[in-house]
């Protein structure tokens, strides 16, 4: 059931650290680029705001997950840019894991209809 | 790991506040600027572009808010921004913060103080093994309270039949002459311990080894353990110590140990030096260590079947059936054995009670104050309110203001214990303790880690109780919008009703303490003044030391009379007379008697107490003559002669008069005639009834004694310099041990007494003062809100008297509600008391609540005085003119 026109929808709970770390594992971005990089791979439909997006890089900073670096962007500007450590590799691979088998559980759930049963 | 990341990351970024601060501003300028040029590069103007990328990071304030919520360490700070803006809030009201701070730290103290003694004589357990399965044995005499002392044959007896503990062992405490090699010899509290005490109490050496039962062999080698503290204080730690000499009682012992530094001693209340092993049979203390798994009841059970054969043979040897009745019990041990401190417990229980009521109305009298300002304070909650502070978030600030309160008092309140809890101390034990145990108790009231938990638990507890109301209202604060329209709607009245409510609390608690107080007195002055038998007042006591002098009991005699007749020369001395012992001075002699023509079954025999004393004693002491003739010098050649008292008289004479008659002490030949009859009087203990009392003439027999009483007509010190100028004269050899007045002396004996009825009266004060100002405040609070109806009605003819009576009513109603609640409450604590302590019961009936309600009512006209007049002088045109 797809709307005509798409609206920007919130994120899931919980996902927000899972994507910004999928976000950084191709990429070190600033806080601006990871929003919009997530916007343009979600084709518009996850819009991160400033208000989750920057407790969420404090946090996985904090956790060791991310570190931040002080450097120039393309347009000489100084801003902070955040990459995966080791750990947070380890981190994104496991949740990916963990994420692709429990949607399958939810799907089979969701779609599972009287007569499979 | 993550954890202690986070942890580390948190108190970084503490540290680093400001550079922190200053990277989140600049990476979120750098946000905007990038999503600037994005909307830039989509084809906005530079306006449009700018207003849309601010829209889309929305208030930075907001971002960086939830961006310091997303770490630990915003928690604690907002909590410090609470706490500092508490501080403010209670330095802006000085007067209120320094009255609320004052109560809360003599609340708490008082509770800290009195724990810690409690702690210390109670709650402490021995740094041993297991302390949980030690226990004591105690044996009760009728009528005596509970002893831990038994003989070798006793002790032999329980360790080889039964079949309950672990282990059973024993101490003799005592006074011992050590000295180091070659040092000044000093007397110091020593223990005597059986072979097996160490191992059965599972201690482990800090230095050489323990006494065991090897050394305790007879004809062993003799050894000495010493203490932690001697080993530091005399020899710097240095294990040198081990086979050192030490003199113990002239006989060089070698030191083969150190008792660990933790264990302090045995017997609470004893700070042993020097242990030495008990290499013959003795009397002895008793500890034992219960089997695994053995429960106390059965042990019990044992141990009075155990008990019972050698009762049999007291009973038989000392002629004595009162024995067989006597009762075995066994008490938990893990703090040491009760010996000294058992007579601490109830007093310090009841002291507990009392300042625990105290705390209680400082809390609730606080949280009124606490309500009152709560009330100025709506103004300030209602704009937070309105500008969108969480309700929980007001809670957390002004439970923060009273934990403030509670803790700065508490703080306080440590200070204030450690000094009272000493001084406390120095005064319990400043009475007379049984004969032969050490003057001072050497207790470690030290606030430990027990009794600073249970401050900083008494703290949180009472800053949340009294901080609660005030919270509640914070919580239910409306926001400004609406604080106009309220006025005085239900929530205001309920609120009010709940400030009635607290100084109605106030005073039911306040009468409750009081009437403890009044009790407390009660039981002391009836100590003091009842039928003691004697006059307590105007005599001096001399007691004398003859040993050493070179005079001998005829030529003392002799002496004595001369001494006698100066001291009579002495102005201000009506009458003066030797003595034996004079009326509780702790101990006196004993013996049966036979008494002609008187047939008694031997379980009824008892003892009868005697005392030698000279010609003019009873005038002296002020005890009544009722039949016959007093002693005189000259029964000296003269056949034994006896004056009894009217207990005995009662006992052995009925209706018949004793004169005349004769009596014969066990294992004594000649009888002795009884040649007159005295009043009851008490000699051993004011608590009892006065035993059957026989007196002899201390100048027959060689009786002769070296105690003087002296009645005198002036404050009985005064004469003292005359009485030793008059023996140095006399008796040039003869010192002057002791000089007392028998009022002291009398009083040393309820030294726990006294102490309880002054404490309990002063903290009944202080909680009534409490509850009064507490009233106090609330009335005139009252007043001035109603100051605008006062005036209508006075306008409308209410004279100042309907004025005054209307305040006094209101004051007498919030008390009458005090006392419904107080009274009923005061009657049942009372009844507990006569239930624990029975000597109360006698001591007052109802008047102690009586006394309680008065005061309570004379304290709360007192409250009521200053508002009422503040009530009745306002002017009706100022008053209305006003609103």
């Amino acid at each position: 059931m797809m709307e005509s026109e798409p609206k920007p929808s919130d994120l899931v709970q919980g996902t927000l650290h899972m994507l910004i770390l999928k976000t950084l594992a191709l990429e070190p971005l600033h806080g601006y680029g990871i929003g919009q990089r997530l916007e343009q791979i979600s084709k518009g439909v996850f819009r991160v705001n400033a208000g989750s997006l920057f407790p969420g890089l404090r946090r996985l900073e904090r956790s060791g997950l991310i570190k931040g670096e002080w450097r120039v962007t393309e347009n000489n500007r100084r801003a902070k840019y955040y990459s995966l450590t080791a750990e947070g590799r380890a981190t994104l691979k496991r949740e990916t894991r963990d994420w692709g088998r429990q949607t399958a559980a939810i799907a089979r759930i969701l779609e599972a209809s009287l007569g499979e049963l | 790991m993550p954890f202690i990341r986070r942890l580390v990351a948190g108190i970084h970024a503490m540290f680093r506040k400001t550079r922190v601060e200053q990277e989140l501003d600049e990476e979120l300028r750098g946000f905007l600027d990038a999503a600037v040029e994005d909307k830039l590069r989509g084809g906005l103007n530079a306006g449009d572009a700018g207003r849309a990328a601010r829209i889309e990071l929305g208030s930075v304030a907001a971002v960086k808010d939830s961006v310091r919520d997303a770490g630990w360490e915003s928690a604690i700070e907002s909590v410090w921004q609470d706490v500092r803006y508490g501080g403010r809030m209670l330095r802006r009201s000085p007067g209120f913060a320094a009255i609320a701070i004052g109560i809360l730290a003599l609340g708490i103290g008082a509770n800290t103080a009195i724990f810690s003694l409690l702690n210390a004589v109670m709650l402490r357990t021995m740094p041993v093994y297991q302390p949980s399965q030690l226990v004591e044995p105690l044996s009760r005499y009728p009528g005596e309270p509970h002893r831990n002392g038994f003989s070798w044959e006793f002790f032999e007896d329980v360790r080889d039949h039964n079949h309950v503990f672990a282990g059973v062992t024993g101490v003799f405490p005592t006074k011992l002459q050590i000295a180091p090699d070659g040092a000044e010899a000093e007397t110091v509290d020593g223990e005597y311990v059986e072979g097996t005490l160490f191992s059965l109490l599972g201690l482990q050496p800090a230095l050489g080894r323990l006494i065991d039962p090897q050394d305790a062999r007879a004809g062993a080698a003799p050894v000495a353990v010493v203490s932690w503290a001697y080993w530091k204080s005399r020899f710097n730690l240095n294990p040198a110590i081990l086979g050192a000499q030490i003199k113990v009682n002239g006989v060089a012992a070698p030191i083969v140990g150190v008792t660990p530094r933790a264990f302090v001693g045995l017997i609470p209340g004893i700070m042993p030096v020097v242990w030495l092993p008990m290499t013959r049979p003795m009397g002895l203390g008793l500890i034992a260590r219960l089997k695994p798994g053995m429960p106390i009841e059965q042990a019990r059970a044992e141990m009075n079947v155990l008990h019972r054969p050698r009762l049999a043979q007291i009973a038989e040897k000392s002629h004595d059936p009162q024995w067989l009745q006597s009762v075995m019990d066994l008490e938990p041990a893990g703090g040491g054995l009760s010996l000294l401190t058992g007579r601490f417990r109830t007093p310090l229980q009841a002291l507990m009670v009392i300042v625990g009521l105290l705390l209680l109305i400082a809390c609730t009298n606080v949280a009124s104050m606490l309500l009152a300002r709560g009330e100025a304070r709506r103004q300030e909650m209602a704009v937070r309110v309105s500008l969108g502070a969480g309700r929980l978030r007001l809670v957390r600030q002004v439970l923060t203001e009273s934990l403030l309160l509670a803790v700065t008092g508490s703080v306080l309140g440590v200070g204030l214990a450690y000094f009272g809890a000493a001084a406390l101390l120095r005064m319990l034990t400043s009475g007379r303790l049984p004969p032969g145990w050490p003057q001072h108790l050497a207790l470690q009231i030290a606030p430990d880690l027990r009794v600073l938990l249970f401050t900083a638990g008494v703290a949180l507890a009472t800053g949340v109780l009294f901080g609660l109301p005030p919270a509640w209202s914070a919580f239910r604060a409306p926001p400004i919008s609406s604080l106009r329209e309220i006025g005085s709607a239900g929530t205001r009245r309920s609120r009010r009703r709940f400030g009635h409510g607290l100084v109605v609390a106030q005073v039911a608690l306040s009468v409750v303490l009081l009437s403890a107080a009044g009790l407390c007195v009660a039981h002391l002055s009836n100590l003091r003044n009842r039928d003691l038998g004697f006059q307590r007042d105007s005599v001096l006591l001399v007691t004398l030391d003859p040993q050493g002098s070179g005079y001998n009991r005829v030529q003392l005699a002799n002496l004595y009379k001369d001494l006698l007749a100066r001291f009579h020369a002495i102005p201000g001395v009506r009458s003066a007379a030797v003595n034996a012992v004079t009326p509780i001075d702790g101990g006196a002699a004993s013996s049966f008697a036979t008494v002609e023509g008187f047939q008694e079954k031997p379980e009824d025999r008892r003892r009868l107490m005697q005392n030698w004393v000279g010609p003019r004693y009873f005038e002296t002491l002020g005890t009544p003559f009722i039949a016959g003739r007093d002693f005189e010098f000259a029964d000296a050649g003269r056949p034994r002669v006896a004056i009894v008292n009217q207990a005995m008289a009662r006992y052995y004479f009925g209706g018949g008069s004793p004169l005349g008659r004769h009596l014969t002490f066990e294992r004594d030949a000649a009888p002795f005639e009884i040649i007159g009859v005295v009043g009851d009087a008490k000699y051993e203990d004011l608590h009892a009834v006065a035993p059957r009392t026989v007196y002899l003439n201390a100048f027959q027999d060689g009786r002769i004694q070296s105690r003087f009483a002296l009645r005198t007509d002036v404050t009985p010190t005064v004469v003292a310099p005359q009485v030793r100028r008059a023996v140095e004269d006399v008796l040039k050899t003869v010192r002057v041990s002791k000089v007392t007045t028998l009022s002291d002396q009398v009083d040393a004996s309820i030294v726990m007494e006294r102490v309880v009825a002054m404490l309990s009266g002063v903290v009944g004060l202080l909680g009534a003062s409490l509850a009064a100002i507490g009233l106090y405040g609330l009335l005139a609070y009252t007043v001035a809100r109603r100051t605008n109806e006062i005036g209508v009605r006075m306008a409308l003819g209410a004279t100042q008297r309907d004025v005054t009576k209307l305040v006094v009513k209101a004051a007498m109603g919030l008390v009458v509600f005090g006392l419904l609640a107080g009274v009923p409450a005061a009657f049942w604590s009372t009844r507990v008391a006569y239930s624990i302590v029975p000597d109360l019961a006698t001591a007052a009936g109802p008047l102690p609540v009586a006394a309680a309600v008065v005061a309570m009512v004379v304290g709360a006209l007192l409250a009521a005085y200053l508002p009422a007049r503040r009530a009745a002088r306002i002017n009706p045109t100022e008053a209305l003119r006003h609103s």
